[in-house]
């Protein structure tokens, strides 16, 4: 579990830098509409804390095929000399010489290009794939369009003035990047006859990706802990278990001058002869078992894998792994041989606490009596359902977020939309759908496609409602606060972004009746929704500058009332609404995958927990059990008082991880995701359900193994130990 | 010995006052100024500025070898193109520059802080304890009686407040103003939250006690620089509408290009600007305060003005001058300003005489001719650099106008000159030039040069060059700072020639 988590956690958390290293990528990526090279080297050159940048052309939509392969949404940069911005991860850089072309490695994984096959561009015809580039910007294909690199200087060796000399991506690098911000406010300064602007920055890339990643990471890295916990508690309870076997051997060879660090080292020894070939399996079997699937989303990220700089932290773990168990072993042995050698042969119990007065009544069963046998342990009970308890807590928000991250490709509310339907009808409609049974909300929605008022051309999807927008959208609100006035509105991020709003600042757009719109901006939404390029306003002021604005009803249909019937009810004017479809949103697949294979490796190691509880149990009241079973006890008995000791185990567990998820862990993730979407991440019924039904899958399997187990040795031998 | 009114003494005595508290805003001022001690500089280029060493004279012997000097004749200070503005005025036209070139910096991030930058070189002037001040031009931006005022406060001494209106501000860097394309202190990086209101309050400029000689610039007569006032802008001036934006639609007519060498501040056909005007009047306009205090001025009260405050004899017509500085030094001030509109330099008719009977009743001094405009780039330049040519005793011919630190030398039958421009205070670097003429052993002259930072108490003085460092627009990209041979030197002259 530990190498898993240390892989995962490096290959992601790391891997972003690694990409940048390698990548050489810039700080500030800007495209705009095509604009004459000259004109844009003098704008980003007057810029200050400029290291260097390169301008270069992107045609988008280009049609590429190789092979049975195609793809009509290809992007094609066109590159002159300068620094580049992609890692060579194959084969070489472009040279100039014509039919050449450099495609991403997640490209080329995915249609199976090799170096030096071919890939047929309209226009161009067949061009020799000489490389394979990583570049940490974007993801890869498929998860993004195929990106590929031809040479200016080949394209105007072939087709000479006719080449298009004007650039549309500016490609800048900073000498310190913690100037990002002022070099932007200048940027945006000088931008001027410059159209589509779009500013994509390293740390904003980082951000996206971190967001992305630091889920999983802090997951795994969570789980981890929880796991070594786990471990340490059990050793450390198996150890002791077993020095308490062994006191009378102990005393013998304390009695006959055998030094206390001995005993220690030898019982150390023996762990160490264990746990070397234990963790060496556990560490290659983590590390293999984990770093070809990251390697592969890493691919698709467009970032490196860790390579050789994983050997050292695994080293690491890998003593870890050893150190624990040999400590868990050698301290008991350590503190019992310090004992004086008759309270040994006599069998003493190792010290412990005074134990308090039993408060189970003498009618208690068999199971009741495993509960007060498991009991009996108070520090490691409350420890090791503790630990149980948060493994728990974590299964079940990885269930849940595994569910909403599936919401976000089908369900529209995930993203702030609260309607489920949609009415090409006119408002005068709005009372008579109110009536039909389902329908909890409805209002005319308009939007217009805007554009900023100062000539950048940025297009923005104006929103309006009569009333409270937030009955019918509510994206998450990251900064300031709803619309309180007739005169405010609220802003995506994207946005906010692009034209440098913040609250209390103007948003002026331009509708498309001509007319200006200047409105208060009360706050900044996350909203996936074009690019968070997106506003609310109140309907009244959108209609009093545009009143052509299109309109359709918003239908909110109650909670439990089935949507179907009420769209059956509207007719053929009623539509669903569309989730969004955000890009980057197919690397949901991949990020639920793993949340899903995590959730596993932490329902194994509660499966462990609760075996070693029924072990441990079992290896402590050897005499206990020995005595019932001479009385008749047969395995069922036993079993009872297993289910018993792990049962007292169990139910705070489940308890406690059901309360973490859903008053802690859940509402703290979806503010953290906030910032994307409007995440439910409170595990509901169904994964709930499972998680309990896990646990009790686990727990009857661990009490019938130990059972089975134990029943197999001679009852005389257990009665003399 | 010049005696010293009870006007002077009180503003000195208030100057030391506000010198001790740092004007009331921050640290007491210790820095001279003087960038042979100390510069601004960004070793990193990451466009920040830090404290670094000096920069020595070094030596420029294009025009005679280097000789030991042999006393010190006078020391002079040249401050020029302060463009102390009004920012709330409705009468800027902010946005020309969008339509880029010829159209350049009609906005700038620091432009409300231009009166303390230039009470900070006046600081730093006053550390130099020179004979005399060339104020060389552009002293204001926008023709505007306030502006006038403040400035010329700013170098007598005493309490400035350049504010308009209401005594706030109300410009285009209001944080609610929507437009992106305007640097807002309280939004933007570098975020400076309260600058506007800290830019508008009143204070304390110590003045300069020596004389203050003044040339005059396109901007203190004209709109931007570039229009005589008319009906249209003085009623915008003391109105309550303001433009904020570029009027849809407006293009710049093909064709239009700079003059050669011309100005940073715009195109010169200034029926362009009118035109402008027009439409955007027609267009979006802003709600400001009123105030007849931003009253333009005429080019005959701008001239008044500036030779009543230097205890020039009257004359509204040019602002043409000779005065001598100490025994043995004259300054010709030459004045190139269009009076009917257009930034760049123009030679008046009968200029090129006049010049010459000065240069002749120079006699044995040194002379160093001064205008705003240089005049290499001004129409009918040549005819009076033939002047200045034929002339032995000219050492210099110094201008402001282009912001841009300057000195090239001119050789000439009869010994040649140095032809020098200094930086302006409005864009990077915000610095004047300190002069120190010298007889040479031989009967040669020397001109030891440094420049000065401005040392404006508080923190205002240092947002303003740190934004004027930034400015994409401004004097950085634009190398206003110009070389290590434009800066710090000593330019040697060889004994006249006849």
């Amino acid at each position: 579990m530990l190498t898993a988590a240390l892989v995962v956690s490096d290959s992601l958390g790391r891997g972003f830098d690694r990409g940048v290293r390698a990548a050489d990528l810039p700080d500030i990526i800007v495209r705009f509409d095509p604009a004459p090279r000259g004109r844009v080297a003098r704008r980003v050159a007057a810029l200050p804390d400029v290291a260097g940048f390169s301008l270069r052309q992107e045609a988008t939509g280009v049609f590429i095929e190789s092979g049975p392969h195609s793809s009509g949404s290809a992007s094609v940069e066109i590159v002159g000399p300068g620094r580049r911005g992609y890692a060579i991860v194959g084969g070489r850089d472009l040279t100039g010489r014509p039919g050449q072309v450099l495609i991403e490695r997640g490209l080329a994984t995915s249609w199976g290009i090799p170096l030096g096959g071919t890939v047929e561009l309209a226009d161009l015809g067949a061009q020799r794939v000489v490389g394979f580039t990583q570049s940490p910007d974007d993801v890869s294909y498929p998860l993004a369009v195929p990106r590929l690199y031809l040479s200016r200087t080949a394209l105007q060796a072939r087709f000479g003035t006719q080449l298009d000399p004007r650039v549309n991506v500016a490609q800048i690098w900073l000498r310190d990047p913690r100037n990002l911000d002022e070099v932007l406010v200048q940027a945006r300064a000088t931008s001027y006859g410059l159209h589509g602007l779009r500013f994509v920055t390293r740390s904003g890339v980082r951000v996206l990706i971190d967001q992305a990643a630091g889920i999983v990471i802090d997951l795994l890295v969570a789980l981890s802990v929880i796991a070594l916990v786990s471990a340490v508690v059990m050793l450390a309870a198996s150890a002791r278990a077993e020095v308490q076997r062994r006191l009378r051997a102990i005393g013998v060879r304390r009695a006959v001058g055998a030094p206390r660090g001995h005993l220690a080292a030898a019982q150390g020894l023996e762990a160490l002869l264990a746990a070397v070939p234990a963790a060496t399996l556990g560490v290659v079997a983590g590390a293999l078992a984990t770093y070809s699937p990251t390697s592969r989303l890493l691919t698709l990220l467009n970032e490196p894998p860790p390579g050789t700089g994983l050997v050292g932290p695994l080293l690491a773990v890998w003593l870890a792994a050893i150190a624990i168990p040999v400590l868990a072993a050698a301290w008991p042995a350590w503190r019992a041989a310090g004992r004086p050698a008759v309270e040994l042969l006599a069998g003493a119990e190792l010290p412990r606490r005074r134990a308090r007065a039993s408060t189970w009544g003498p009618r208690a069963g068999l199971g009741l009596l495993g509960a007060r046998l498991a009991g009996a342990r108070r520090v490691r009970l409350v420890t090791t359902a503790t630990a149980l308890g948060m493994s728990c807590a974590f299964i079940l928000l990885m269930l849940a977020l595994a569910s909403a991250l599936s919401a976000l490709e089908t369900d529209p509310r995930a993203l702030g939309k609260r309607y489920q339907l949609t009415a090409g009808l006119p408002s005068s409609e709005v009372a008579h759908i109110r009536q039909i049974p389902g329908v909890q909300a409805v209002a005319p929605r308009y939007e217009v496609r805007a554009v900023d008022s100062f000539s950048l051309h940025e297009t923005i999807d104006v929103i309006a409602y009569p009333g409270d927008h937030t009955v019918f959208e509510a994206p998450a609100l990251l900064s300031g606060t709803r619309i309180s006035s007739p005169r405010q509105a609220e802003v995506g991020a994207g946005l906010a972004d692009a034209l440098g709003l913040v609250p209390g600042s103007t948003l002026a757009i331009e509708l498309p009746s001509g007319t200006e719109l200047r409105l208060r901006v009360s706050g900044i939404v996350g909203s996936f929704d074009h690019d968070g390029r997106v506003a609310y306003v109140p309907a009244a002021a959108l209609l009093a500058a545009d009143p052509s604005a299109s309109e359709v009803l918003a239908i909110r249909v109650r909670p439990g009332a089935d949507v179907a019937a009420v769209s059956a009810a509207l007719g053929p004017v009623a539509a669903p609404a569309s989730g969004a479809i955000a890009r980057g949103v197919p690397l949901v697949d991949t990020l639920r995958s793993i949340l899903r294979a995590v959730a596993i490796v932490d329902g194994l190691v509660c499966l462990y927990a609760l075996l070693q509880t029924c072990a441990l149990t079992v290896q402590e009241r050897r005499r206990t059990i020995a005595v019932l079973q001479a009385l008749g006890a047969a395995g069922p008995a036993i079993a009872r008082l297993l289910a018993g000791a792990v049962l007292a185990l169990v139910v705070p567990a489940a308890v406690l991880g059901v309360l973490l998820e859903r008053l802690v862990l859940g509402p703290i993730l979806a503010k953290l995701a906030a910032g994307y979407a409007a995440l439910s991440l409170t595990a509901g019924a169904p994964e709930v359900g499972a998680v309990l039904g896990g646990l009790a899958l686990a727990s009857a399997a661990a009490v019938a193994w130990v059972a089975a187990q134990s029943t197999r040795g001679a009852v005389v031998k257990g009665l003399a130990a | 010995m010049r005696r010293v009114t009870r006007r002077e003494a009180l503003i000195e005595l208030t100057a030391a006052g506000a010198l001790l508290a740092g004007c009331g805003s921050g640290a007491p001022v210790t820095d001279s100024g003087s960038t042979v001690v100390s510069t601004w500089t960004d070793a990193m280029g990451t466009g920040n500025l830090e404290r670094s060493s000096g920069e020595a004279l070094l030596a420029r012997t294009e025009l005679g070898p280097a000789r030991e000097g042999a006393a010190i004749l006078t020391t002079l200070a040249h401050v020029t193109d302060a463009h102390v503005l009004d920012a709330s005025s409705p009468a800027r036209v902010p946005f020309l520059d969008r339509l880029g070139e010829p159209f350049q910096s009609t906005f700038r991030p620091q432009e409300t802080l231009t009166a303390q930058v230039l009470a900070g070189a006046v600081r730093a002037i006053r550390g130099l304890r020179p004979d005399a001040v060339i104020q060389g031009g552009d002293l204001i931006d926008n023709a505007q009686s306030n502006e006038l005022t403040w400035a010329l406060e700013a170098i007598r001494g005493g309490a400035v407040r350049p504010a308009s209106g209401r005594l706030g501000y109300y410009g285009v860097q209001l944080a609610e103003n929507p437009d992106p394309f305007y640097y807002r202190p309280d939004l933007d990086a570098p975020q400076h939250l309260g600058l506007l209101s800290r830019a508008v309050r009143r204070f304390i400029s110590p003045g300069l006690p020596t004389p203050v000689y003044p040339v005059l610039g396109d901007h203190d007569i004209l709109v931007a620089g570039e229009l005589a006032p008319t009906d249209v802008t003085r009623g915008l001036a003391v109105g309550e509408h303001a433009l904020w934006e570029l009027p849809r639609g407006l293009e710049l007519p093909p064709g239009l290009s700079l003059t050669a060498g011309g100005s940073p501040d715009g195109p010169p056909v200034p029926v362009l600007v009118d035109q402008f005007l027009v439409q955007a009047l027609a267009g979006p306009k802003v709600r400001v305060p009123a105030d007849p205090a931003r009253r333009q001025l005429s080019a005959h009260e701008v001239v008044a003005e500036l030779r009543a405050a230097a205890r020039l004899p009257a004359d509204s017509g040019l602002l043409d001058y000779a005065v001598d500085v100490g025994r043995s030094v004259r300054l010709i001030v030459v004045d190139l300003a269009r009076r009917a509109g257009g930034s760049g330099g123009r030679v008046h008719p009968g200029q090129a005489d006049w010049l010459s009977a000065e240069l002749d009743n120079a006699g044995k001094r040194w002379v160093i001719v001064v205008s705003h405009h240089p005049l290499v780039s001004s129409e009918g330049g040549e005819q009076l650099l033939g002047v200045l040519d034929g002339h032995p005793r000219v050492i210099a011919a110094i201008a402001g106008h282009i912001h841009r630190n300057e000195i090239i030398p001119r050789p000439s039958p009869a010994g040649g000159y140095w032809m020098i421009t200094t930086a302006s205070l409005i864009d990077y670097p915000q610095q004047a030039r300190a002069i120190r003429v010298l007889e040479t052993a031989g009967g040669g002259v020397a001109l030891e040069m440094w420049m000065l930072d401005h040392v404006f108490g508080g923190d205002l003085g240092q947002i303003s060059r740190e934004l004027a460092y930034l400015d994409a627009q401004g004097g950085r990209p634009r190398r206003f700072s110009g070389d290590r041979l434009d800066r710090n030197v000593t330019l040697y002259r060889a004994p006249a020639r006849g």
